[in-house]
C-alpha cells in the first residue's frame, strides 16, 4: 500500500505544481526571441520526455529486476513504466510536431532525433502488444523484461542523437544561456510531470497487480471445473 | 495557423492524452477492483 500512498502524494502534489507551471510557461516566462511564443509549447513537450525516461527506465531497471529475483511485482512495475512512458512519449512526438510545423517548417522530418524517438515508441507499443498476446504469466513476464531491456538500449542513444550526428533538432539547451524565467518554468513543469508519471505508474502498477489476481482466480476455477 | 493556434493546440493535445489515459486508467482500476473483490 505505500505505493498507492505516495502516488496519491505525487498527483496531490502535481496538481497546484500544474497551474503554477502554467501560469508560469504561458504568462510569466517571456516569449524566445528568435520563436517568439511558439516556444511556449517546450512547457509541455520537454517534460513529456522525462515522464517518458522516467517511465522507460522503470520498465528497465523492473525487467532486469524480474529476471534477477523472478518477483511477480517486478514484472508489474515494468509493465506500469512502459504505459507511462509510451502515453507520454506520443505526446511528446505530437507537441513537438505542433511546435516543428511553424519553426522548421515541417510537421515531421526523418532527422535522427525523431526517429531514433520514434523507433523507441514502436519498440514500448511493441513490449505492450507481446504482453497481449502472451497467456502465460511466467512466459510472458520473461519475454516482455527481454524486449524492456533490450529496448532501453536506445534511450541514450536517443538523448546523445543530436550530438553524435548533424540534426535538424537543436541540442539540449543550457540554463545559462536561457533567460531564468524560462529556467524556471521549464523545471516547475518538468517536476509537475514526473510526479504524474509516478502518480500514474502507482496507479498502473496496483491494476496490472489486480489483474494478475483475477486471471489467478480464474486459472483455480478452470482447475477446479477440470477435476470435477 | 497563428502562434497562439499552435499553443492552444499543443496544450490541448497534452490535456487530452494525458487526462485521456488518467480516467481510462482509473476506470480500468475501478472495474478491475470490482471484479476481484477489492484486493
Amino acid at each position: 500500500m505505500t505505493s498507492d500512498k505516495i502516488g496519491t502524494a505525487a498527483g496531490l502534489l502535481a496538481l497546484p505544481m500544474l497551474a503554477l507551471g502554467l501560469f508560469l510557461g504561458l504568462i510569466w516566462a517571456p516569449p524566445d526571441a528568435a520563436m517568439g511564443d511558439v516556444q511556449r509549447l517546450m512547457y509541455v513537450h520537454f517534460p513529456s520526455w522525462i515522464a517518458t525516461a522516467l517511465g522507460y527506465l522503470t520498465a528497465f531497471v523492473a525487467s532486469v529486476m524480474y529476471l534477477v529475483r523472478r518477483d511477480i511485482k517486478w514484472d508489474h512495475w515494468a509493465v506500469a513504466g512502459a504505459e507511462i512512458g509510451v502515453v507520454f512519449n506520443v505526446n511528446g512526438l505530437i507537441t513537438g510536431s505542433i511546435w516543428g510545423r511553424p519553426t522548421w517548417g515541417v510537421w515531421w522530418t526523418w532527422d535522427p532525433r525523431l526517429t531514433t524517438t520514434a523507433i523507441m515508441l514502436l519498440t514500448f507499443v511493441g513490449y505492450l502488444v507481446l504482453r497481449a498476446f502472451l497467456d502465460d504469466p511466467d512466459r510472458r513476464a520473461r519475454g516482455a523484461a527481454l524486449v524492456a531491456i533490450i529496448g532501453f538500449i536506445n534511450v541514450p542513444i536517443v538523448y546523445f542523437s543530436v550530438r553524435w550526428w548533424r540534426t535538424l533538432h537543436q541540442v539540449q539547451s543550457s540554463p545559462n544561456t536561457v533567460d531564468p524565467n524560462m529556467v524556471v518554468a521549464l523545471r516547475v513543469m518538468m517536476v509537475t510531470f514526473a510526479l504524474i508519471a509516478v502518480y500514474l505508474m502507482t496507479r498502473r502498477f496496483r491494476l496490472a497487480a489486480l489483474e494478475q489476481e483475477s486471471e489467478r482466480i480464474a486459472l483455480a476455477q478452470e482447475e477446479q471445473a477440470g477435476g470435477v | 495557423m497563428t502562434q497562439v493556434g499552435y499553443i492552444v493546440a499543443g496544450y490541448s493535445v497534452t490535456f487530452i492524452v494525458v487526462a485521456g489515459y488518467t480516467f481510462l486508467l482509473i476506470r480500468r482500476l475501478r472495474a478491475a477492483r470490482r471484479g476481484t473483490g477489492g484486493v
